[in-house]
């Protein structure tokens, strides 16, 4: 079974969101509870103001899954319901066939940390 | 209904013939205005009836000075042409101010009224020290590039309490308003205040910062100067941002925004204000990392969008002479310990403190287990909680209004009103002004005032 990770609606008012770091390659097998990657949300083209409204989340595996395909970077700005990855449930299942469903992820409000492509506070 | 004249009404400056611009309305002929909406304001010069013997003009650090005006009853406005005289007419002193002035007439609503006079306009004075005297906007509300902007408000008869906002975004909007120009609070709040804004730029105001700020000697300050102008006399590369921001940097750090006192002049007459009764915090300003000086010890916070100010010789120095420090929640309590009791010893000040949004919406949580220990240095929600616990157990053994704006967000719908939880809506603002008029309203009796 092939699932895909496109970008979800994590606040209402946001347009996209910025690869901040990975921690899964394709290939590797992703238990349950298992960090996929942080992302930033910034509602600065939302609200206009020079304090940038930026939040940082963390997408975490649900489900037992292989990573087949991550076709981003950290600094990249994704849009709204772009793939950002797909997974299987078979490590080597054909990644023609369409995608089943969406898959189980949680998505938590972390703090900003080194890790990140956004820089550290001085 | 019949229409009444409004009046520019008294103000009185010590020593000093007050001369105004024209008008710049902020209403048409015709339009429905509220009690104590702000309808025009001009600019203010103080001109010296004599020579002043020793020392400078009282005024003579605050170089954008206006008058702000409002209506005491509400009602349909019509405005007096002539009160506006347009093109620099409208920027520089030109009239003595006459209190018999009349700029307006209001066709008041119908109804009982309590108010004494409502010929004479309620005057909200503002005032702009700059950061630097060559950030010369001369059109505009407060305009320029402040260290520092105040408004206060006051008739004969009443002394203003004095709150000094230095948080961040959180903090600012609610005292500052939409138009930078405490238009919100002077329109809510019933009773003579001052508001006084000190920005966050370079330096945000995290607890440690103020502290080292409170307790600075000019000979400490002296050997700050000198490390950073060592850096930079060594540095390969200087540009003209590394410049800007060390002197701007410098010119923040040697003042002290708690201990300032204030001079006024008002309906009532001149007066000078002791420092500030109430400061306003952010607990989201306290950072998890803070810079401190590797040999001089004093602490540093620097937001990451003012960051970028830096040129290369102060990201050098930033990264070369300061270490971070990591704070755990003990940490920032303890800093927040040591800013209250000194500022209480010093001025008497209280403070106020608004708290974080803990709850999100956006989240969806199954399990705790994919999360490391100790939460509060991951999850945003789990560090709210813990900070916002923080507070209160210090509010249990100090004197801390804590302003709950936790509870507030989560009232009216953190989503629609503080989506990122920072930055809050309107609406959110002015529930959150109300909490703290009650604060100032509770101090109003203690506060303490110097009449010249």
């Amino acid at each position: 079974m092939i699932y895909e990770f496109r970008l979800p609606l994590i606040v209402p008012q946001m347009v996209a969101a910025t690869v901040e770091c990975l921690y899964a390659k394709p290939g590797e097998a992703l238990k349950t509870g298992a960090k996929l990657l942080d992302l930033s949300v910034d509602l600065s083209s939302a609200f206009a103001q020079e304090c940038p409204p930026v939040s940082f989340f963390r997408v975490v595996m649900r489900e037992a899954v292989f990573l087949r395909k991550l076709d981003v970077v950290p600094g990249q700005l994704c849009h709204l319901n772009e793939i950002l990855a797909v997974f299987s449930t078979e490590a080597d299942e054909d990644l023609d066939v369409l995608p089943a469903r969406a898959v189980r992820v949680a998505i938590a409000g972390i703090m900003h940390h080194s890790g990140m492509w956004t820089g550290n506070d001085l | 209904m019949t229409s009444i004249d409004l009046h520019l009404g008294p103000l009185r400056a010590e020593g000093c013939n007050i001369v105004r611009s024209g008008l710049r309305w902020l209403c048409r002929s015709g339009q429905y205005c509220r009690p104590n909406q702000v309808v025009a304001y001009c600019n203010i010069s103080l001109d010296p009836v004599r020579a002043r013997l020793g020392g400078p003009p009282l005024f003579a650090d605050e170089l954008e000075l206006q008058v702000a005006f409002a209506p005491r009853i509400g009602g349909h406005i019509s405005i007096n042409s002539s009160a506006a005289r347009g093109g620099y007419l409208d920027v520089r002193g030109i009239d003595p101010w006459d209190p018999d002035t009349v700029i307006a007439s209001i066709k008041p609503e119908p109804g009982p009224n309590d108010q004494v006079d409502v010929s004479q306009l309620r005057l909200l004075m503002l005032a702009g020290r700059r950061m630097t005297a060559l950030a010369d906007a001369p059109s505009g509300l407060l305009p320029g590039w402040h260290s520092r902007t105040r408004g206060w408000w006051c008739d004969p008869g009443e002394q203003p309490v004095t709150l000094l906002s230095l948080g961040i975004c959180d903090a600012t909007g609610l005292v500052v308003g939409e138009q930078c120009a405490f238009f919100e609070m002077f329109e809510a709040m019933p009773m003579a205040a001052q508001m006084v804004f000190v920005p966050d730029h370079p330096l945000a105001p995290a607890a440690p910062v103020l502290l080292d700020q409170l307790q600075r000697t000019p000979t400490q300050f002296d050997a700050i100067a000198a490390d950073l102008k060592g850096f930079l006399s060594e540095a390969a590369v200087t540009s003209p941002d590394d410049w800007m921001f060390a002197g701007t940097l410098l010119s923040t750090m040697r003042r002290n925004p708690i201990r300032d006192s204030y001079n006024v002049y008002s309906p009532a007459g001149p007066a000078r204000l002791g420092p500030a009764d109430a400061v306003l915090l952010s607990l989201n300003a306290e950072p998890q990392t803070i810079l401190q000086h590797r040999e001089l010890g004093y602490r540093v916070h620097i937001m990451r969008h003012h960051q970028a100010a830096a040129g290369p010789a102060i990201r050098e120095w930033l990264a070369e002479a300061f270490v971070p420090v990591r704070r755990s929640i003990d940490d920032i309590k303890r800093d927040y310990e040591a800013l209250i009791d000194n500022m209480a010893r010093a001025t008497g000040a209280r403070p106020i403190i608004l708290n974080r949004m803990s709850t999100s919406g956006y989240e969806d949580i199954s399990s705790y287990m994919p999360f490391d220990a100790p939460m509060s240095d991951v999850l945003s929600n789990v560090a709210s909680k813990e900070l916002n616990l923080m507070l209160n157990d210090i509010a249990d053994q100090r004197e801390l209004y804590v302003v709950d704006v936790d509870a507030i967000a989560a009232d009216l719908g953190g989503g629609e009103h503080l989506p990122d939880g920072v930055h809050q809506s309107g609406p959110m603002q002015m529930v959150l002004r109300q909490e703290i008029i009650k604060i100032l309203a509770d101090l109003q009796p203690a506060r303490a005032s110097v009449r010249r």
